[in-house]
């Protein structure tokens, strides 16, 4: 006798979708247990599901047409049969050589990405395979922005990062210095309060402001417009400032050639001016360098700002280091030679909580002067040896991801995973990972709460420090999950599969270690970037608390 | 060999198949949860392992011994958790879902194709339902359609997807 298939498939989809009852499931076992038929349809079935969810994982690019959700330009999915499935192994290999040779476009690449509002998963995805050159996704952005001192944004304006691409468009700022890269290659450095319209990649108008321009040979015949007046540089460093008073074109080196409406071009040279007058009347005068913000000067000015902020965090960071809830605090910025050892910052001072470095190597942190720790090969990581029973807990640290490119990628993991020890992850996919195992090791029971936050990874972020942060609160049974002082996503665990107590040990930085081998190098799970500091408190702090200590640490 | 090459080899069969123990794993069980904790724990045990790993014999057999080995201890100490199979057909059914879970990577490939092949709007039902995780609730309510004819046409869904990947893969062998 032959069972209905339909039958299996609608309990099958009731099972799925969680709504199938204990007579169900009996029924199911039933069907299987009776007939051949039946298991082969359950098997192909399952295997169906499976490898959908494979595919959700590993967000691959989807075979759908007409996602809302995307940009339409990263997204025309015409038909491409026959594609290669590439296994988790060759992603990482690819994503590995790519970053060996992450130079160039695909830095431009990622850097346009970020310009977007919305970067879909699907950008997201590049660079870890399946690179297929019909595909290979265009971009507008005739500009990057390379450095910003002091800016303040003027209103209509939204703020703009470090790294930067800008579309056509307005750019203002009400007060700083903005560096701005166009892609022919010339850079403007903008001192506000300035008001641009960049039209292409050589060409832009200016409505108000004070700006400087080196254009190397490269990038000759770059070109800015105020009003109907044209300045065309051909080849050098010039500064123009255009006021209601009008607009005043000085020549620091090389030459310019002015083009009026109705009257013929003009040469600037080297160490000349031209002022024209609200009254459109030109006048001859010299250039002042001096009065020009350039490269160099703002470069001192950001050094400046930079080594403002370093010691702002170093002082916030000494009164830290007394906080009676700190269970072990890692500044990364211990003076002299570390020999291999992740002093523990905490006052009063306890050796025993020095963090051992293995394989990792120091690299600049945040600010030049701040130190960081690199994370790149299979083995390395911090172990620390943490002991203590507490209750509620948060983990916070700075870190630079170089890319996702585990299926599990390490922030901080205690050995094993024994009832009451923390596992804080990042998956492959963006999302962050806390969970918390509530029973003893193979004692039945309820399972551990999976804290997964939406995916938060976003291209334009590689390269740049990001502040994580998570706690878990035991006696609301909270876990909330930060980034950059923003909550990310707050989950509530039920009660049973929340631990009372919870306990650190022996525990990696970085990486997981298996705790019954002796030499340990499991290449699965560890971080591939940078870390710059990691603090973990026995208290869950409040978003206020989690807020103030990015704003303190923020680069 | 030297021992890091052969580690190497190992870590190198371990995550290329990683697809495929977790496409085993979650056929015994039918939960994604249950089925990535299992090749987690299952990666675990092959790594202890290692050194009994040789490059010369087949990998996959191996791997998927310790994976069945895993999803029945997972039965055995989860056992007043909701599970859909017990051990016995576990037992019943490995060596099929070994033989399917060999393949795939086909599969998915095949998947992919067919999942284009399907209308418009049964395409867009199984991408939210199966590919961005949405409750059946939220699709109906979105869609404007009852569960129940959500229901229908995703069971109508699946089964042309399944008709599709078997036409496809036999067309391969």
């Amino acid at each position: 006798m032959h069972v209905d298939l339909e039958e299996l498939d609608s309990l099958l989809f009731d099972w799925e979708s969680g709504s199938l009852d204990e007579d169900g499931i009996k029924r199911i076992r039933e069907m299987l247990r009776k007939d051949a038929d039946a298991r082969s349809h359950f098997v192909t079935t399952q295997m169906i599901s499976a490898a959908m969810q494979a595919d959700a994982n590993a967000a691959l690019d989807l075979p759908f047409h007409g996602d809302s959700h995307s940009e339409p330009d990263f997204n025309s999915k015409s038909t491409t049969p026959n594609r290669r499935v590439r296994a988790p192994y060759f992603w990482i290999s690819i994503a590995a050589s790519l970053l060996a040779c992450m130079t160039g476009s695909w830095l431009v690449y990622s850097h346009i990405t970020g310009g977007f509002p919305r970067p879909s998963p699907i950008v997201g995805n590049n660079g870890r395979g399946l690179r297929d050159a019909s595909k290979e996704p265009t971009a507008q952005g005739v500009a990057l922005v390379t450095r910003l001192v002091g800016v303040t944004w003027g209103s209509g304006q939204a703020g703009i990062e470090v790294g930067q691409a800008l579309l056509p468009g307005r750019f203002a700022i009400q007060a700083g210095h903005a560096q701005i890269e166009f892609f022919c290659g010339a850079t403007v450095v903008v001192e506000g309060p300035a008001e641009l319209h960049l039209e292409s990649a050589t060409r832009a108008r200016v409505k108000q402001g004070r700006l400087r321009a080196h254009v190397p040979p490269a990038a000759r015949g770059f070109s800015l417009k105020v009003d109907d007046l044209r300045v065309v540089d051909l080849g050098t460093e010039f500064g123009l400032s255009v006021s209601a008073s009008g607009t005043n074109v000085q020549v620091f080196d090389g030459e310019v050639e002015l083009h009026p409406p109705a009257s013929e071009r003009r040469l600037v040279k080297s160490g000349e001016a031209i002022v024209r007058t609200a009254q459109g009347e030109y006048q001859a005068a010299r250039a002042v360098s001096a009065s020009f913000v350039g490269i160099a000067d703002l470069e001192s000015l950001a050094q400046l700002q930079e080594s403002a902020r370093y010691r702002q965090w170093e002082t916030w960071s000494a009164g830290l280091r007394h906080d009676p809830r700190l269970i072990a605090y890692y500044s990364f910025d211990e003076p002299g030679d570390w020999k291999r050892r992740l002093a523990c910052s905490n006052e009063p001072a306890n050796r025993e909580l020095d963090g051992a470095i293995v394989g990792a190597q120091e690299v600049a942190g945040r600010w030049s002067g701040k130190r960081a720790l690199e994370f790149k090969q299979p083995a390395d990581r911090v172990r620390v040896q943490i002991p203590g029973e507490y209750g509620s807990l948060s983990l916070i640290c700075w870190v630079k991801i170089d890319s996702l490119d585990r299926w599990y990628n390490s922030l901080f993991l205690t050995d094993g995973y024994e009832k009451g020890e923390p596992h804080w992850q990042i998956l492959d996919d963006g999302r962050l990972y806390f969970s918390v195992r509530p029973v003893e090791r193979g004692e039945s029971g309820p399972r551990d709460y999976k804290a997964l936050s939406p995916p938060f990874w976003e291209p334009s972020m590689h390269g740049k420090w990001i502040h994580l942060a998570v706690t878990c609160d035991v006696e609301t049974n909270a876990i909330v999950h930060y980034l950059n002082g923003q909550i990310l996503s707050r989950h509530t665990v039920p009660e049973s599969r929340m631990p009372t107590t919870t306990r650190i040990g022996t525990a990696s930085i970085g990486n997981w270690a298996l705790p019954t081998l002796s030499e340990t190098e499991f290449a699965i799970r560890n971080l591939n970037g940078s870390m710059g500091e990691f603090a973990l408190f026995a208290a869950a702090l409040t978003a206020e608390e989690i807020q103030e200590i990015y704003q303190y640490g923020k680069p | 060999m030297g021992k890091l090459e052969s580690r190497e080899q190992f870590i190198r069969q371990l995550t290329e198949h990683q697809n495929r123990l977790y496409g085993y794993a979650y056929s015994l069980l039918g939960d994604h949860g249950q089925a990535a904790d299992v090749v987690q724990e299952t990666n675990l045990i092959l790594w202890r392992k290692v050194d009994e790993f040789q490059p010369s014999k087949p990998f996959l057999p191996w791997a998927f011994a310790i994976t069945r080995f895993q999803v029945l201890a997972f039965l055995r100490d989860h056992q007043r958790d909701r599970l859909l199979l017990d051990a016995e057909l576990v037992e019943a059914m490995s060596d099929e879902v070994e033989r399917k879970a060999e393949k795939f990577d086909a599969m998915r490939v095949a998947l992919r194709h067919c999942v284009q092949l399907l209308s418009t709007n049964n395409r867009e039902l199984v991408e939210r339902r199966y590919y961005r995780g949405m409750s059946l609730t939220d699709i109906a309510e979105a869609a404007d359609r009852t569960i129940g004819a959500i229901k229908v046409a995703l069971m109508r869904s699946r089964r042309q997807l399944a008709e599709c990947v078997r036409k496809r893969l036999a067309v391969e062998h």
